[in-house]
């Protein structure tokens, strides 16, 4: 059978191979017997035994999307388990059943209507009706005692082929047997597509009806980068594609083809990451956003379990170095126990460091005194600290002098500590320009790609009419890198790279060129950029990165980034 | 004891500020039920159903009903979630 191609929207850069299993929750139930044929009773208990197993349930649930995902994810639990025990809902199930139905057809058909009713009011209301039909389909799956696809214990190397996957449906799934999954609707902030990122699964979201003629048991590869779901492969097909799922996992340091170690780390945005910034081969932690301790909680982490935080993730690897950015809130991101002002415009308010030497100073002091505690530790040394958004000499001095008075009152209360490595992450013009004067003060620079971007060229990415602008492909931006490396020369002050720049193997020759030390990136793509780098020559490199910087437009910088591969 | 509230959550009654808006109203002893401010109808606040299903937006009005021992306190509670910003639950 000759191969065919539907195209979704992918939503992770990794492809896979495997078998169709189509996974249709909402199947059809087998013909209900005759009313007298129900016994009323039976049928309600099982009913009240169901919701407690189907609570049970999303309980577990809740708490491995918590623990996997994040506290926003897992918050939609707590709707289906409102939803379960809605009194409105359940006196239409019990109301059906005493009509003559058993339990798992009063389910269907009490929560079909008000799934009916919530889609036909369109908006958010659409919404409620997932959450309506994922408690639905919990329920009746429990009713007919597992009839249907089980999630949980897919043979390995399955392709999940669904409409739509609810968070009920993904925190079932074993990432190590399913090989991707594919669905008809859904688009890249559905749940589905962040729960395929942070797992690092090959996914591709809707293709849309066309799906539905592909059928259980197909071959299918899953081309999650371009979004193509090929049926049927051929035999080159299958191979470019495992080619590309083997991407080779180097789990050591890597250098260039001329012998020049460049350090491949992951960033880190929840404990969860850890797991996988090992297993893609990370080399460390080159960004590890310590505000994830911090959200979606009524009070912040005590010094304790911060201390704890930053330990696991030291011993989460051999000898990679762990580098921790300082408390990086402001204005867009909801903390309900600090008092963050409104402000006309967040992104240039009072956040990062501004907000740690200003209205957040003991928050600070206690992540202080927990990093100096960590770096003081068994795996300590390999410990660094990095502040956000500074932009003036006087901010890394005052924010010095807070670490070395907390580092004497430690010494007067006789806790082991130790000043780790410390650094300042380049994420504003004022910083890049100014990156001459910071050098000789720090031990390492991390340039954040994504703020800078959006600092030089005042567009952001995330908006679509600028999009074009806020690029990393701007010369503009890649000017203010260049002189932020430049700066280092005779200063003993490595440079790394955090953001997305980092992470895009395209540009690995490119950033080598102008003469970065480290990159880190979401762990998905390490792999990548460690294979990218063993296949650069340095000095082929920097003829690259002196041809790019001459280049007067983001339309030439990209022709020669194309060209030269 | 009735009350009038603006709801604030730039959510509306929807997603958490619902679920937590149920959540409280299942917790006190007292009846609650409640509807648009400009209209007579009212559903039962202990229901995620009811309460979602009335589709209310930030911005609008709601009247809040409730009838029992608490029902000052949970009047009290409830005011505070729908007159506080996303950002604080």
């Amino acid at each position: 059978m000759a191969e065919r191609t539907l195209t979704g929207i992918g939503v992770t850069p990794l492809s896979g191979v495997g078998k169709v299993v189509w996974y249709r929750p909402d199947a059809d139930l087998p013909e209900p017997p005759a009313p007298e044929d129900v016994d009323a009773d039976a049928e309600l208990a099982r009913f009240d035994e169901a919701r407690s197993v189907a609570e049970d349930e999303l309980q577990t649930e809740r708490a491995r999307t918590a623990e996997r995902v994040g506290e926003e994810e897992a918050a939609v639990f707590d709707a289906h388990v409102q939803f379960l025990n809605d009194p409105q809902i359940t006196d239409g199930v019990t109301d059906a059943i005493e009509g003559g139905l058993p339990a798992a057809h009063a389910v269907q058909e009490t929560f079909t209507g008000f799934v009916e009713q919530f889609e036909s009011m369109g908006g958010r209301m659409g919404e409620r009706a997932d959450d309506l039909r994922d408690v639905r389909d919990r329920l009746v799956r429990v009713l007919s005692d597992g009839e249907r696809v089980d999630l949980s214990s897919l043979p390995k190397g399955s392709v999940v082929v669904a409409e739509r996957l609810t968070p009920s449906d993904t925190a079932q799934l074993d990432p190590k047997r399913v090989a991707g999954f594919v669905t008809v609707t859904g688009g890249r902030t559905s749940h589905a597509a962040i729960f395929a990122r942070s797992l690092a699964l090959p996914a591709i979201v809707g293709v849309g009806e066309e799906l539905e003629s592909v059928e259980d048991g197909t071959e299918v590869v899953v081309d999650g980068d371009a979004g193509d779901l090929v049926v049927d492969p051929d035999d080159d097909t299958k191979a470019d594609a495992a080619a590309e799922a083997e991407v080779h996992v180097r789990s050591g340091p890597v250098e260039t083809a001329d012998g020049v170690g460049i350090e491949v780390a992951a960033n880190v945005g929840t404990l969860a990451d850890l797991g996988p910034a090992v297993d893609r081969g990370g080399d460390g932690i080159g960004l590890f956003r310590s505000e994830f301790l911090f959200l979606d909680r009524e009070s912040p982490p005590d010094e304790d379990e911060q201390f704890e935080a930053y330990v696991e993730a030291l011993e989460s690897f051999e000898h990679g170095r762990v580098v921790v950015r300082t408390l990086d809130i402001g204005g867009d991101k909801p903390v309900p126990y600090l008092d963050l002002p409104e402000e006309e415009n967040p992104f240039l308010g009072e956040r990062g460091i501004r907000r740690s030497l200003g209205p957040d100073a003991s928050l600070f002091e206690t992540q202080i005194r927990a990093l100096l505690r960590a770096a003081g530790s068994t795996d300590g040394t390999r410990l660094s600290v990095m502040l956000p958004l500074v932009t003036t000499l006087d901010e890394l001095h005052e924010a010095r002098e807070r670490f070395e008075s907390v580092a004497s009152d430690l010494a007067e209360e006789g806790l082991a500590h130790e000043m780790p490595e410390f650094g300042i992450m380049i994420e504003t013009p004022a910083a890049a320009f100014m990156a001459d004067r910071f050098a000789p003060h720090v031990d390492f620079f991390s340039i954040g790609t994504n703020d800078l971007a959006q600092y030089v060229m005042a567009a952001e990415r995330g908006n679509e009419r600028v999009s074009e602008l806020g690029d990393y492909h701007q010369p503009a931006v890649l000017h203010a890198i260049d002189a932020t490396v430049s700066a280092t020369e005779g200063h003993d002050c490595w440079v790394g790279m955090c953001g997305e720049m980092a992470g895009d193997p395209d540009l690995t020759e490119l950033l080598v060129g102008l003469g970065l030390d480290e990159l880190s990136m979401s762990a998905v793509t390490v792999p990548h950029v460690k294979e990218a780098v063993t296949e650069t020559d340095t000095a082929e490199a920097e003829a690259l990165a002196a041809k790019v910087l001459a280049a007067d437009t983001k339309d030439e910088v990209t022709n020669l980034l194309t060209t030269d591969q | 004891m009735e009350r009038i509230v603006t709801v604030v959550p730039e959510d509306g009654l929807h997603a958490r500020p619902a679920s937590k808006f149920v959540e409280t109203a299942n917790e006190y002893d007292a009846d609650v039920q409640l509807g648009r401010a400009d209209s007579d109808d009212l559903a039962p606040a202990a229901s995620m159903l009811a309460v979602t299903g009335l589709g209310v937006s930030a911005g609008e009005d709601v009247r809040l009903v409730a009838d029992g021992d608490d029902a000052e306190a949970v009047l009290d509670a409830l005011e505070d979630i729908l007159s506080t910003p996303e950002a604080e639950h």
